[in-house]
């Protein structure tokens, strides 16, 4: 095994590569000299198009695997990140129905929307606390099937709102919660961005006391850990990430599963290292996911979020299998 | 009441009780500075009650717990992880982390949030741990990997780390062959005696209780029945009482050996 802080240093490198690389790339290649040139129609792609659309991905994918990671260790599961949970699902929820509420020549601000996918959001993880605070525990298989239910129940009132929605609005809908980058301006990169760096930066801020999770809840309260505000943080944290999220790109998921997986098999279970990696590993992840859905069927692009969850949903599949239902290993 | 706030640890009146049922207490207990205290008990007796009590992990619902005469709920959990490290008989069953970065997690009450890694004094302290159980060679061995002695050295390692005055331990030799009951054993004595740290262990084995511990604390359905030194608390009436099962004494003296009777 390699130093953590090498691969630390990695994922660096392959965000940066990310960044400089992948607003060249598409169905139509941009090479640099064209750029030069100054030709107005290619700046304008390069630069309002693909550009704020690989810094959303940065941004968007960093949040998930931060937010995955961190969900993890609090539930000792490594099944769990926002989508599993169900707290996508809910936030997708809120969003959609804040969006049918809205009369219907409204375009909602992305705040307002935000707001609805928060409040969808932390309502689902109260729910999860409120089981995980039951007699239920904390228990790998119940956890998971919750998620479930939760995520059937969203999904259920998700689709009567779209089914009581006028044709076009139906139409948004459905493409929205496919969850894709593919909306994007400045305007969306800016939004996300302070939620998704602080919450990370906050999160990074609660990293020892993180890793004092990994022994076990017991010893951690004994060493001084203030586990029901580690909680309530935790959740809190990753409930206004998810929301200020998915209300731009729609719900994208197994990017906070994916992730955080590669990264404790390569760098350990350490926060210090795991977080400022999963940013960055998340965020270049996702970059390169959306690439690969501009180009797989060019001209025409996926959503993003249908190639994730191709990709995610046989990985849950491995994790289940490979670590017999995870037996409390984040 | 004549030595005052020097005692470390005072019980007055603490008791605990779960979902209304009274678990534990109401106990008034001293433990002097420097002393070795074994809980002993039948199951569910209260013991790992107790020493979550007295380790500040769970608020007694009446009375109080002082350490130096300031009750717990003046003191924050970290002020209180300072001073008591407790060890734990329930544990993950898989824990993903190397045996010094389970070891440097005792270090927690020591670090502040604007540290980005652990000092050269944690690592001290963690190494210094290491060597007193006997496991510096094994620093970087998963502890997933470990045989069941060397995980509770490692446990106990890390809470020699957190280098606390009181250390605390639920059950340190359960499930441990003899030759590993006796290494715990004179790992406790010698934390115990040299470095002059008080311990308080709950445990199953009477004669580990007695020969590691100054006094024998007997509790039965919540309640102290005896609180006394080795000599006078393995009395076969005592342990009778307590355990509703016969016991004959097969060594005396100062530390006396117990065994069941199994024909009594």
């Amino acid at each position: 095994m390699r130093s953590p802080r090498a691969w630390v240093a990695g994922a660096a490198a392959l965000w940066l590569a990310a960044l400089v690389v992948i607003p060249f790339l598409g169905a139509e290649v941009i090479y640099p000299s064209e750029l030069l040139a100054g030709d107005a129609a290619i700046s304008s792609v390069f630069w309002k198009l693909r550009l704020p659309r690989v810094l959303l991905g940065l941004l968007a994918g960093g949040a998930l695997a931060v937010a995955g990671s961190s969900l993890q260790t609090l539930f000792r599961n490594p099944l769990a990140e926002p989508y599993t949970l169900g707290v996508a699902s809910g936030a997708a929820l809120g969003a959609v129905a804040a969006q049918q509420l809205a009369p219907p020549s409204a375009e909602l601000a992305i705040p307002v929307v935000a707001l609805a996918a928060f409040l969808g959001a932390g309502s689902v993880t109260a729910v999860l606390l409120g089981l995980a605070r039951s007699r239920f525990g904390f228990e790998t298989a119940t956890l998971l099937l919750a998620g479930i239910a939760i995520t059937l129940s969203c999904s259920a009132v998700i689709l009567l709102l779209q089914y009581l929605a006028d044709f076009t609005r139906t139409f948004r809908m459905v493409r929205w919660m496919m969850g894709g980058l593919a909306v994007v301006g400045y305007r969306e990169v800016l939004w996300i961005a302070p939620w998704a760096l602080a919450g990370s930066a906050t999160l990074f801020g609660m990293r020892w006391s993180l890793n004092q999770l990994l022994a076990g809840e017991e010893l951690a309260l004994s060493r001084g850990v203030d586990l029901k505000r580690l909680r309530f943080w935790v959740l809190g944290i990753t409930s206004v990430m998810v929301g200020s999220l998915v209300a731009v790109t729609g719900p994208i998921g197994f990017v906070g599963l994916i992730v955080p997986h590669i990264l404790r098999r390569l760098l350990g279970h350490d926060h210090v290292h795991l977080i400022p990696a999963a940013l960055l590993a998340g965020g270049a992840f996702l970059a390169f996911s959306d690439l690969a859905a501009r180009v797989v069927i060019a001209p025409a692009e996926l959503p993003v979020g249908i190639l994730t969850a191709l990709v995610g949903g046989p990985f849950f599949l491995w994790i289940l299998i490979a670590d017999r239902g995870g037996s409390g290993r984040p | 009441m004549t030595t005052g706030a020097a005692e470390p640890l005072r019980l007055r009146g603490a008791a605990w009780s779960a979902g209304g049922r009274a678990i534990v207490g109401p106990i008034d207990l001293e433990v002097r500075s420097g002393e070795c205290l074994a809980v002993v008990g039948p199951n569910g007796a209260g013991k790992t009650s107790l020493l979550r009590l007295v380790a500040g992990l769970i608020e007694p619902s009446a009375g109080e717990v002082s350490w130096r005469g300031t009750p717990f709920v003046e003191l924050t959990r970290q002020q209180i992880a300072r001073r008591i490290a407790y060890v734990p008989q329930i544990r993950p069953s898989r824990i993903p982390l190397t045996v010094e970065q389970l070891v440097l997690l005792g270090r927690y009450p020591h670090m502040s949030r604007f540290q980005m890694a652990p000092g050269r004094s944690d690592f001290e302290a963690v190494r210094e741990a290491l060597a007193r159980v006997g496991l510096e060679g094994l620093r970087e061995r998963q502890v997933d990997r470990l045989s069941g002695g060397e995980r509770q050295a490692v446990f106990i390692a890390a809470a020699l780390a957190q280098e606390a005055e009181l250390l605390v331990l639920d059950e340190p030799t359960t499930h441990l062959d003899p030759s590993h009951q006796r290494e715990i054993a004179r790992l406790i004595r010698t934390f115990n005696r040299q470095s002059e740290r008080t311990v308080i262990t709950a445990t199953h084995d009477l004669n580990f209780a007695s020969l590691t511990a100054d006094r024998v604390l007997a509790l039965r359905s919540g309640s102290v029945l005896a609180c006394e030194a080795p000599a006078r608390a393995m009395r076969p009436e005592l342990l009778e009482r307590l355990f509703e099962a016969p016991f004959e004494v097969v060594r005396g003296g100062e530390r006396p050996m117990t065994m069941l009777e199994l024909d009594g």
